[in-house]
């Protein structure tokens, strides 16, 4: 059985986010971070990640490992101090960056407008753009206007059923319309459909996608976008210039060196090197 | 599931016994404290106690984790993970205790304290010779039911990145894709340790027999 990431897992964080935020947003707000300055001064930054969020960060035989793992090991190797690791599930790791307790999280965070009120995000560390996927056999799709009118297959609740809109905008100008949607409980089962013919295409975030495709290679196809594109990047609490000054500079590096994009190969199957200095998400 | 993925049991499993029993070793005495303060009346702590132990029975341990992890740093207090989870099960435990050890001191036969008053004993004497020798027999059960509640309630302070039996379940169905292996490991780990409880509290009460028998 293989279940793919971010789909559920964005769900679950959205509805974990809203009550955390919510229970703590009150107290919060008097919480500050430590700046750049304050951290040389102890001599050593607080980092956060995650657990179980393949492939950016997981632990494999009790040794964290992954994406941003690989990453986070580089930035100790740059910074003159030490990085202190706390490993912590995603549902209070947000509100533990915005009450200061976290100076940053090195972990998968999409970038969305609700967050960016109380984070500021560094340089994004991967795509997460939404595409479709068709059967590799299906002669009939071969870009974005063919998708009018076929059946597609999406996550019941999830960001990319809020998405298709923006595909429906997209077909528009061709005179093309969204057929029929057709929701589902995880995507596994989705993509089982889409493999038995049932639906004609799914959508996902472009990092999922590829890793299907490795995992079932023959069987299906990677699309075009279907909607704008969004990126994941580490957030640091909201007005923490200095932090974000110093990690922005460390992944411009990364990327100079290549080292970014290698690492996006190791573990997406794919590369972004197209990706933004900072992302906005409006 | 390979040889790692059990170490990492085993050590979820150490975590949640050790985070368990610590939290039962200071809740006990303190369920006991705080129900002797509501059994005697005291002015202004019994009421006060009353609420706070209400709030302790309502609040869910992933909700009172996070508010003593994530909350206190915002007004000065800084504590560390592990602490924080012994706050949350001890603060839980301890409000259930307490009702436990208020039913039990509720029901004592006041009979008995007349008696002992009558022949000169002091209140500390009374409790220390006649009451508690009797509630801590008549508790008992409720009480290890309450432990074993609490070793079942514990995951709830893997929000604070505590990694306890299910934590390292979690973590190995993440990385396998293979959820059913771990879980079911874990569930027979829970099973053994709660054995565990139950079968001291069987031993523990044949004891007693022994004892009251002799």
């Amino acid at each position: 059985m293989s279940r793919l990431i971010t789909t559920r897992r964005e769900i679950l964080r959205t509805v974990g986010m809203t009550a955390i935020a919510t229970a703590a947003a009150g107290l919060s707000r008097g919480a500050r971070a430590a700046t750049l300055d304050e951290i040389k001064q102890r001599g050593y930054m607080i980092v956060a990640t995650e657990d179980d969020f393949r492939p950016f960060e997981f632990v494999k035989d009790g040794v964290p490992t992954g994406f941003d793992t690989e990453l986070l090991k580089l930035l100790r190797k740059t910074v003159p101090f030490e990085i202190r690791q706390e490993i912590i599930p995603w549902t209070g790791l947000l509100q533990g960056v915005d009450t200061g307790k976290y100076d940053v999280a090195i972990t998968a965070a999409l970038i969305t407008k609700e967050r960016q009120q109380f984070l500021d995000y560094c340089s994004p560390i991967s795509d997460a753009t939404i595409y479709y996927v068709k059967r590799a056999n299906d002669k009939s799709i071969t870009g974005i206007k063919d998708l009018s009118g076929k059946t597609v297959g999406v996550q019941a609740g999830s960001a990319m059923l809020a998405a298709l809109p923006q595909l429906e905008a997209m077909l528009a100008p061709t005179g093309g319309k969204l057929g029929k949607v057709t929701q589902y409980v995880s995507y596994p089962e989705a993509y089982q459909d889409l493999a038995i013919g049932r639906t004609d295409f799914v959508t996902n975030t472009v990092i999922n996608l590829n890793l299907l495709i490795k995992e079932k290679p023959g069987v299906f196809e990677l699309g075009q976008p279907v909607a704008a594109k969004t990126y994941i990047a580490w957030p640091v609490k909201k007005g923490n210039t200095s932090v974000l000054a110093l990690l922005n500079g460390f992944l411009a590096a990364e990327r100079k060196n290549g080292e970014m994009y290698k690492l996006q190969k190791e573990w997406f199957g794919q590369s972004f090197e197209d990706m933004p200095e900072s992302f906005t998400a409006t | 599931m390979t040889a790692g993925d059990w170490l990492s049991l085993a050590q979820g499993a150490l975590t949640t016994v050790t985070l368990s029993i610590v939290a039962i070793a200071i809740g006990l005495p303190l369920g006991l404290a705080l129900a002797l303060v509501r059994w005697r009346g005291v002015r202004l702590a019994s009421p006060c106690i009353a609420i706070l132990v209400s709030l302790l029975r309502a609040s869910p341990g992933v909700t009172l984790g996070l508010l003593i992890f994530f909350a206190l740093p915002t007004i000065g207090i800084s504590i560390g993970a592990i602490p924080a989870a012994i706050a949350t099960l001890t603060l839980i435990t301890g409000a259930f205790n307490c009702e436990i050890w208020r039913g039990a001191l509720v029901d004592f036969p006041r009979d008995q304290l007349e008696a002992a008053q009558s022949v000169g004993m002091t209140a500390g004497m009374r409790l220390r010779l006649i009451v508690l020798p009797q509630i801590l027999r008549s508790a008992m059960p409720a009480l290890v039911n309450e432990m074993t509640l609490l070793v079942k309630a514990s995951p709830a302070v893997a929000v604070l990145g505590v990694v306890d039996i299910t934590r390292a379940a979690v973590r190995i169905g993440a990385n396998t894709y293979e959820p059913l292996p771990p879980f079911s490991a874990a569930l027979v780990i829970y099973s053994l340790v709660v054995f565990l409880f139950v079968l001291a509290q069987r031993l523990v009460e044949r004891g007693q027999r022994r004892a009251a028998a002799a």
